[in-house]
């Protein structure tokens, strides 16, 4: 019986406290979450009355708009980039950062320190950074010789991956410092046996390191996953979506629509598509790798 | 046991009711600039309506233009000290900034007391959703036909009601380097073609011809809508703008075709097309560009730079017919919450931050003249009346981005990207801004 009542008291108790995290949690995510769901129903400009379209403003951005295309084609790109490069950067930079040489805190700071700069800001760099006439890199070009110029950022052929490396150079830091936290919990014995046993540095670390780290990589791709999809500070900071829609973004589309033309319905059902795009690629990553 | 649910009980109560006390209704005491969207935008009271804070005084919001941050400020700041049973909070934001906060604010019915914006489709988006004092009982009241201009008062009519507070009358004329004209043998074209002569002799001398910026597609659309002027003529320009012709037709397939020429040929800065408006100064200063399609506000601007103003001249731009120039009017709006004490401290603040003292202390920060009868030329900016006076001789059109919805001159601010980029034909570039002429009429 005291065991029964002990039971009960615990748990009224920990209840009480989710209580206010979980007004926060409803009345900040699930909550819009849902709101945003039924808005997407209705052709609205946000102040005037709300007219009941259904799924008309879905089958309007998959039938009848190409910027929506273009937008959820950039994304997928900045997807496939983040993963690709982003990943591969952090962990690099994460494993020479792991080693053992003189400097070494001041270089994990230095390879962090643009994480903690607003994306706006970054943005403004970065667009003096790409100025054809002034900017850093076309007068580094000039410097070495190299008769190459570029308008970067005004050209729609390059601009998307000129956006992409200015917001690699801000977000390499954070994956890196979890990367970073990953290496420690490989164990150093298992290194070490393995370097008896005659392990090359590749062996070891495709063998070795990787699986150790698995959660890591959980927790990283995911979230690079999550960033990559709502990508929008540093996209529109330089080039609003622009030249032309060649940097457009499912987040910036959305905004448009939203704030911009007063198109509440289409741009809540953008943001919709995106959360299901966000769920299709995460749940089953996180399932599959979650099972073992 | 007991404590523990008491603890609980007792930590869950201070968080939840520290939430409610510091959630999303707070305001602010100070203003920020803020950087080009809304999420950046500053800290306001989230009700417009005036609130008694305590002591009494009535708590009004303004949201204007960090261009002006420098006057505004202390002005304020005064005001707030001469008047304390009022209490002015204003927060400032750059030019886009403000379009996308207001329209933030107006979805989440969180519109600051008064906020700048300017005539045409931006200022009427409030109007047509009933965001907007109507002010046309107060200024019959307040005899503001005496005050204010026609033109001003015209221009701040929109669908049917007085809007705002009329606070300036721009046109738009072409700013360009004296110096640098007189250096190249080059005087004030008096036609296109002279124009455009004008502009290959720049080229030729490693002078870009004219500064112009399209990170948001406006800047550029200044140069634009004069081709059109051009080729379209003043009354099928006007009736594009009305969107009563289409835009399909040979006179802007010309238009669009020498704007592209014009970005083939290398007539405006490279990588222009993303570039910031804000910046497009900065070339004229430097001596790199030579002209640059402006309004009056830039005489104060170029003063505020430290940079001799007398180096820069204006000429209308050469399109033919009467040489018509874009003008558009600024004002400032009220919230249609506002009672009548609440409107009467705005009033109130808005006749203080106008009056001739500030004016002539902060010259730089107003657009001058006034729109006012009988206002003076603002000393030292010798560029204000000329265009002022050639908007008046000449005639004007509405400038584009306000006669057109936002999503339709998006619509022609891509077709620009495009153009500049090879990407369409002026052609297809035409028919797409029909297109969204169409697809808006049909929502």
């Amino acid at each position: 019986m005291n065991k029964e009542n002990k039971k009960e008291k615990v748990d009224l108790g920990a209840w009480l406290f989710l209580v206010p995290a979980g007004v926060i949690y409803l009345s900040v995510i699930i909550v819009p979450v849902f709101y945003s769901l039924y808005i997407s129903l209705f052709s609205w400009n946000g102040i005037g009355d709300m007219k009941f379209v259904g799924l008309g403003n879905y089958g309007n951005l998959f039938a009848n708009d190409p910027v929506f295309f273009i937008a959820l084609k950039n994304n997928l790109i900045w997807i496939f980039l983040t993963l690709l490069v982003t990943m591969t950067v952090a962990l690099g930079l994460a494993l020479i950062l792991n080693m053992q040489f003189r400097g070494r805190t001041f270089f994990r700071g230095f390879f962090y320190f643009p994480c903690v700069i607003a994306p706006i800001a970054v943005a403004i760099i970065w667009r003096w950074i790409y100025n054809p006439t002034v900017g850093f890199v076309n007068e580094f070009f000039k410097i070495l010789g190299i008769n190459y110029v570029q308008s970067w950022i005004s050209d729609p052929k390059v601009s998307l991956y000129a956006v992409f490396a200015a917001s690699l150079w801000q977000a390499v830091g954070q994956p890196m410092i979890l990367f970073l936290a990953g290496l420690q919990s490989v164990s150093v014995d298992i290194l070490e046996a393995a370097v008896i046993d005659g392990a090359g540095p590749v062996k070891k670390f495709f063998y070795i390191t990787v699986p150790s780290m698995k959660e890591t990589f959980v927790i990283v791709i995911a979230t690079l996953v999550v960033a990559a999809m709502k990508v929008f500070d540093v996209v529109q900071g330089l080039t609003a979506g622009g030249p032309n829609n060649a940097t457009q973004m499912m987040s910036t589309y959305m905004y448009s629509q939203t704030f911009q033309y007063n198109n509440v319905g289409r741009g809540t059902a953008i943001a919709c598509v995106m959360v299901v795009m966000m769920m299709v690629v995460i749940v089953p990553y996180v399932s599959f790798t979650a099972k073992d | 046991m007991r404590t523990r649910k008491i603890t609980a009980l007792l930590l869950s109560a201070t968080i939840l009711s520290t939430l409610g006390l510091t959630g999303c209704g707070s305001g602010s005491t100070g203003s920020q600039t803020t950087g080009g969207t809304a999420s950046e935008g500053a800290k306001t009271d989230t009700q417009a309506q005036a609130q008694t804070a305590s002591g009494g005084a009535t708590e009004l919001t303004f949201w204007n233009l960090s261009t002006r941050q420098n006057a505004i400020e202390p002005i304020v700041a005064e005001f707030n000290q001469a008047n304390p049973d009022i209490h002015v909070t204003v927060s400032f934001f750059n030019t886009d900034g403000i379009k996308d906060a207001c329209k933030v604010a107006a979805s989440s019915n969180t519109l600051p007391s008064m906020w700048f914006n300017w005539g045409g489709s931006l200022g009427g988006f409030y109007v047509e959703n009933g965001l907007t004092y109507d002010l046309t009982e107060y200024a019959q009241a307040n005899a503001w036909e005496n005050i204010y201009s026609a033109a001003a008062l015209e221009l701040c009519t929109l669908h049917g009601q007085l809007s705002g507070y009329p606070t300036s009358f721009n046109a738009l004329d072409m700013y360009y380097r004296k110096d640098i004209f007189e250096k190249y043998g080059i005087a004030v074209p008096a036609t296109f073609e002279e124009f455009e002569a004008a502009c290959a002799t720049l080229k030729e001398n490693g002078i870009t011809p004219i500064s112009t910026a399209g990170l948001k597609g406006w800047h550029v659309m200044r140069f634009v809508e004069l081709l059109i002027e051009h080729y379209a003529g003043a009354e099928l320009h006007d009736e594009l703008n009305n969107m009563t012709a289409s835009w399909d037709n040979e006179a802007v397939v010309k238009a669009l075709a020498k704007y592209q020429e014009f970005c083939d040929k290398g007539y405006f800065p490279p990588g222009f097309i993303t570039a910031d408006p804000d910046d497009t100064r900065m070339a004229m200063v430097m001596g790199t560009t030579a002209m640059d399609v402006q309004g009056p506000w830039y005489d104060g601007q170029i003063i505020q730079d430290g940079v001799d103003v007398n180096l820069f001249g204006t000429f209308p731009f050469p399109s033919g017919g009467s040489n018509r120039i874009s003008a558009f009017a600024e004002m400032v709006q009220f919230n249609k919450n506002l009672s009548e004490a609440e409107l009467a401290a705005a009033m109130k603040f808005m006749d203080f931050y106008y009056n001739d003292e500030h004016v002539e202390t902060y010259s730089e920060y107003f657009n001058l003249p006034l729109p006012k009868n009988g206002a003076e030329a603002p000393a030292g900016q010798p560029n204000v009346m000329d265009i002022l006076n050639t908007a008046n001789t000449n005639g004007t059109f509405t400038i584009t981005d306000q006669a057109f919805p936002t999503e339709v001159a998006d619509a022609l601010f891509d077709a620009q990207d495009a153009l500049a980029n090879n990407q369409t034909t002026p052609e297809e570039a035409a028919k797409s801004i029909q297109t969204a002429i169409e697809a808006y009429k049909n929502k």
